[in-house]
């Protein structure tokens, strides 16, 4: 997993008396955490580098002149190391001493009161009295749309403008160095950016906060349950705090994991007033009767994707999910060639990596997670990273090495070229070693445009460096080759030194892929849950039955990390759920959490009940939630088709994508997130080609949904095509069951 | 008349010395008996005793001398110390409301029957928006008061909690002090009151002015 650790030598260190076993790679601080010694710290954060500007953790090294500072330090072997000293305790009295000079006592009001770090250290001290001083000055709060900052409270710690380069990646936040004025400005003001949410929830103290939740409660009066993100695949752990059967907000265990603006802002969509609606509950179940097709949306549950398969094997529905389909599909082809039903890759072993290929999605808006880990390695590691894709990204230009742009269309010559690319000096099977060999190079680069050299130059730059992921996006998942994309990453996952990370595109995609026997086309009469159908069950409380939100229901998901994670009740809910509904049609089963242990042993997942998943992280940082799933060997077989003529992609052009952390029906339904105008966003050229311009309203049709929007020009796009967001549209927004890229057709 | 009785068996061998008295001798039946009581009964003593008794209902009746209170009308006037329904007290100075909404007194309440909540306000301040004490619950302990930081929250001597509804007296402004009878407004000097010693016991803070 970390590539570091395994050129990491053994060694023994002695900390205040104890021995302790650990890696040539571990800072003394890590050392001492993983057993037990208590070192303190006011500007360390795990998960990104040591920070080292608070002086706090200073521990005494046997034969070493001076203060050590062990969160930075490493530790050699046989090290004998003191953290506790009458002179040391000194040391740290001064430094909080001189934190407190001027804060202003509002603790009273303050919104990190109670959970406060320069509060706990304070006391902890036994600073009682002020004996410095400097002259205060006036620092007005400044509101930055998301969060806020009050200069007068931050301690210069640093720990926010490290997350924002490290992890978010956003790079909004600097630090204004002088001396007693010394305080953290935003660059980028113009932009509410949602991602510096992550920034704030690691501030040690009230500074940075979100302006929404400012001073609407103590953190003590909020029950904080346990649960899982709903908005992306990515199925990240978070805290719903909630009082009077209200959420108030969002937080993490920021110490190891983050969270991206929707995850945290985002979290009001519950579906709320509702009652148990006797007179629709038997309309449903008359519908379910009458019904030959259940469509439904991939955010739900794997214990309710469990139920409605069980409906099928009982009742022979054809289950037709169009955001999972895809990706199942794309699944089984590239296990069929990797011999294995899961990828290789995870966003730890993608954060680790020194070399990364992102192939076939707009990462930074379709996972931000993804995007996130890409970041870490790109900072920390100073990782290669190519972005290939038909689309430019200005949003990842800070952490993209070289972008390569392929033609619309061309993706299965892409993949092809890759892994030629990527296989030429290893060891491979005859078959595909023909196939490969049999390539025309030459052709395929001329119509997808991808020169040979520039993926020469990629792995060339990949040379005498290890720990390689790939990346995948979801344009390739309902390619009309996807079938054939997929053998040839699997056959990138098999033979080369690559990890693979299929990006499962939407909430537990990967769940419903793995629980569920899907059907591509519809029949007659389709129920829908929480998508489009002849009658419809749906958590925005505008169908035919009301059905309970993801944070309104307990149960698992599958995140992309190959996890199954358990997501608690938030917020309350009176309505029916789907288990009435399969009790009714005579699956029997007392609550839905009942199926938790029977999820299909087959697909990777285990035997164990609800109640028996863990959640949590333990000191060192390992998280400790749900259960990893067992990838299952599969019987390889290695067919690959000629490399298809690629389709003429000319003209205007859209690309379905969500912008600014929008992800579907439930983010627009939030009241931090929700956005009343929605834009079809393209660059000059492209209003040149479709004979539009800036601010008219368009009209056009994509996956049978006819779209009004305003034509917006975006100086950050170029050439022909243009976003197309679909996030505003509700049960329609699951219709999904088309390549990404399409020809816009103007409704005059 | 005095008789020496010698008691043969007392130890102590010393004589005792007894006066008897002249009782008269014991009404045997009904006519003398009753002689009897009439005559003890009106003699002069019972008037000796009525006399005071007679003085003091005069003076009562008609020279003012009353002590009863005339409750509900009239009330006494209660120690600092009781523990009665609560006050909000005001700054003197501006006359807004001490409370600062830290919810340490909903968070020390005993019995769980404070409820508040709080905004940002437009001055950035933090505004108590809504705040009740269920008296229904409450028990009087004074750890609210105690607590308070800002002697916001402090017992005021009003001991009837009767009402028509549970609600009445128990929102923040029915215990604010009401803005025109600010002048009036007293500092509190029971339970949780700054001490008497605390200007002397304050640590100053070194100021770089
Ligand atoms: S940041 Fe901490 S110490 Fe400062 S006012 Fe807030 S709670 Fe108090
Ligand atoms: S705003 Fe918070 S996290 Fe950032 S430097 Fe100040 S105290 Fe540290
Ligand atoms: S007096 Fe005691 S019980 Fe009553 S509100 Fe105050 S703390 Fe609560
Ligand atoms: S303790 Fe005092 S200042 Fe704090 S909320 Fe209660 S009444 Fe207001
Ligand atoms: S924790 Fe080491 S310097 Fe702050």
């Amino acid at each position: 997993m970390d590539i570091r650790e395994n050129r990491a030598q053994k060694i023994n260190v002695t900390i205040d008396g104890k021995v302790c076993e650990a890696t040539t790679d571990d800072t003394i601080l890590r050392i001492a955490r993983k057993n037990g010694v208590y070192i303190p710290t006011m500007c360390y954060l795990s998960k990104v580098e040591p920070i080292a500007s608070c002086r706090m953790c200073v521990v005494e090294v046997e034969g070493v002149e001076g203060a050590i500072l062990s969160c930075q330090a490493r530790a050699t072997d046989g090290a004998v190391i003191t953290t506790k000293s009458s002179n040391l305790h000194k040391q740290r009295q001064n430094i909080m001493k001189l934190y407190n000079v001027n804060h202003p006592l509002e603790c009273g009001v303050c919104d990190k009161s109670g959970e406060c770090d320069l509060q706990n250290k304070t006391l902890e001290f036994g600073v009682n009295t002020q004996s410095f001083t400097a002259k205060d000055m006036s620092r007005p709060v400044e509101n930055w749309g998301f969060v806020s900052y009050d200069p007068a409270l931050c301690i210069m710690c640093e720990k926010c403008v490290r997350v924002a380069n490290e992890i978010t990646g956003n790079e909004a936040l600097q630090i204004s160095t002088g001396g007693y004025k010394s305080s953290i400005v935003n660059v980028k003001k113009d932009f509410n950016d949602a991602s510096l949410g992550e920034s704030a929830a690691v501030c040690p103290v009230g500074a940075l906060v979100s302006t929404d939740f400012k001073y609407t409660s103590n953190s003590w009066e909020l029950d904080k349950i346990p649960a899982t993100c709903a908005h992306c695949s990515s199925g990240c752990s978070l805290y719903y705090e909630v009082k009077n059967d209200k959420i108030y907000r969002v937080t993490n265990d920021f110490e190891f994991r983050s969270l991206c603006g929707a995850g945290r802002f985002g979290f009001d969509f519950a579906n709320e007033n509702t009652s148990k609606d006797n007179e629709a509950f038997h309309k449903a179940i008359t519908a379910f009767r009458e019904a030959d097709t259940i469509t439904f949306s991939s955010h739900i549950t794997n214990e309710e994707a469990l139920i409605l398969q069980k409906l099928k094997e009982k009742y022979n529905y054809r289950l037709v999910c169009d955001e999972a389909y895809g990706y199942q599909q794309f699944l089984k082809a590239f296990g069929s060639v990797s011999g294995e039903s899961l990828y290789g890759a995870n966003l730890e072993s993608l954060s680790n990596s020194k070399g990364i290929i992102v192939l076939g999605g707009r990462i930074n808006d379709d996972n931000p997670m993804v995007k996130y880990h890409i970041t870490m390695a790109s900072k920390r590691n100073r990782a290669r990273v190519a972005y290939m894709h038909p689309i430019e990204d200005s949003n990842i230009s800070n952490i993209v090495t070289q972008f390569i742009k392929y033609e619309v269309g061309s993706e299965e010559g892409v993949a092809a070229l890759l892994a030629n690319a990527l296989l030429q000096d290893k060891e491979l099977p005859q078959g595909l070693r023909d196939f490969l060999n049999d390539l025309d190079i030459g052709n395929i680069s001329a119509e997808s445009n991808i020169g040979e050299e520039e993926l020469a130059a990629l792995v060339q730059s990949l040379d005498k460096k290890e720990g390689f992921t790939l990346v995948i996006g979801s344009d390739l998942y309902n390619h009309p080759r996807a079938v054939q994309i997929a053998k040839l990453i699997g056959a990138i996952q098999k033979y080369s030194s690559f990890d693979v990370l299929l990006v499962p595109p939407f909430t537990n995609a990967l769940g419903v892929a793995l629980i569920c026997t899907l059907d591509e086309k519809v029949g007659n009469y389709t129920v829908g849950y929480n998508a489009v159908g002849d009658f419809e069950l749906s958590c925005l409380g505008e169908g035919d039955l009301d059905m309970p939100a993801l944070n309104q229901q307990e149960g698992t998901f599958t995140t992309i990390d190959k996890r199954v994670v358990p997501t608690n009740v938030a917020s309350s809910y009176n309505g029916y759920v789907l288990n009435d509904i399969a009790n009714a049609l005579d699956l029997k089963s007392i609550y839905t959490i009942d199926y938790t242990s029977k999820l299909p042993v087959k697909a990777g997942f285990k035997a164990m009940a609800f109640d028996e998943l863990p959640f949590g992280f333990d000191i060192a940082g390992v998280e400790h939630r749900g259960y990893l799933l067992v990838s299952k060997p599969i019987k390889a077989i290695e067919i690959f088709e000629e490399i298809e003529e690629i389709p003429a992609y000319d003209g205007a052009i859209i690309y379905r994508c969500n912008l600014n952390g929008q992800f579907g029906m439930l983010s627009n339904r939030t009241k931090a997130l929700k956005q009343d105008e929605i834009y079809l966003k393209g660059s000059v050229q492209f209003a040149i080609v479709s004979k539009i311009s800036d601010g008219d309203e368009v009209e056009y049709i994509v996956d049978g949904i006819k779209y009004k929007r305003i034509f917006k020009l975006d100086s950050s796009l170029k050439g022909t095509i243009a976003l197309h967001q679909n996030y505003d549209m509700g049960l329609s927004s699951t219709l999904v069951s088309s390549y990404r890229f399409s020809h816009l057709t103007l409704e005059q | 008349m005095h008789e020496e009785i010698i008691h043969t068996n007392n130890t102590s061998k010393e004589k005792q010395n007894y006066t008897m008295l002249e009782l008269g001798s014991t009404p045997a039946y009904g006519w003398p008996a009753f002689k009897q009581v009439v005559k003890r009964s009106l003699s002069r003593e019972l008037f000796v005793g009525l006399w005071l008794t007679i003085k003091e209902m005069g003076k009562t009746l008609f020279l003012g001398g009353k002590h009863t209170t005339q409750y509900p009308f009239e009330k006494l006037p209660i120690s600092p110390r009781y523990r009665a329904i609560h006050n909000m007290l005001r700054l003197l100075e501006s006359g807004h409301y001490r409370c600062i909404g830290c919810g340490l007194c909903e968070k020390i309440c005993i019995s769980n029957c404070i409820a508040m909540e709080t905004r940002y306000d437009e001055n950035q301040r933090k505004e108590v928006s809504e705040y009740t004490i269920n008296f229904g619950r409450c028990i009087y302990c004074g750890y609210c008061a105690e607590v308070c930081p800002e002697l916001a929250i402090v017992h005021g001597g009003r001991y009837e909690t009767a009402s028509e509804q549970r609600a009445s007296f128990s929102l923040f402004d029915d215990m604010l002090t009401p803005i025109d009878v600010l002048k009036q407004q007293q500092e509190f000097a029971g339970f949780g009151s700054v001490s008497p010693n605390a200007d002397a016991a304050i640590k100053k803070t070194p100021l770089a002015y």
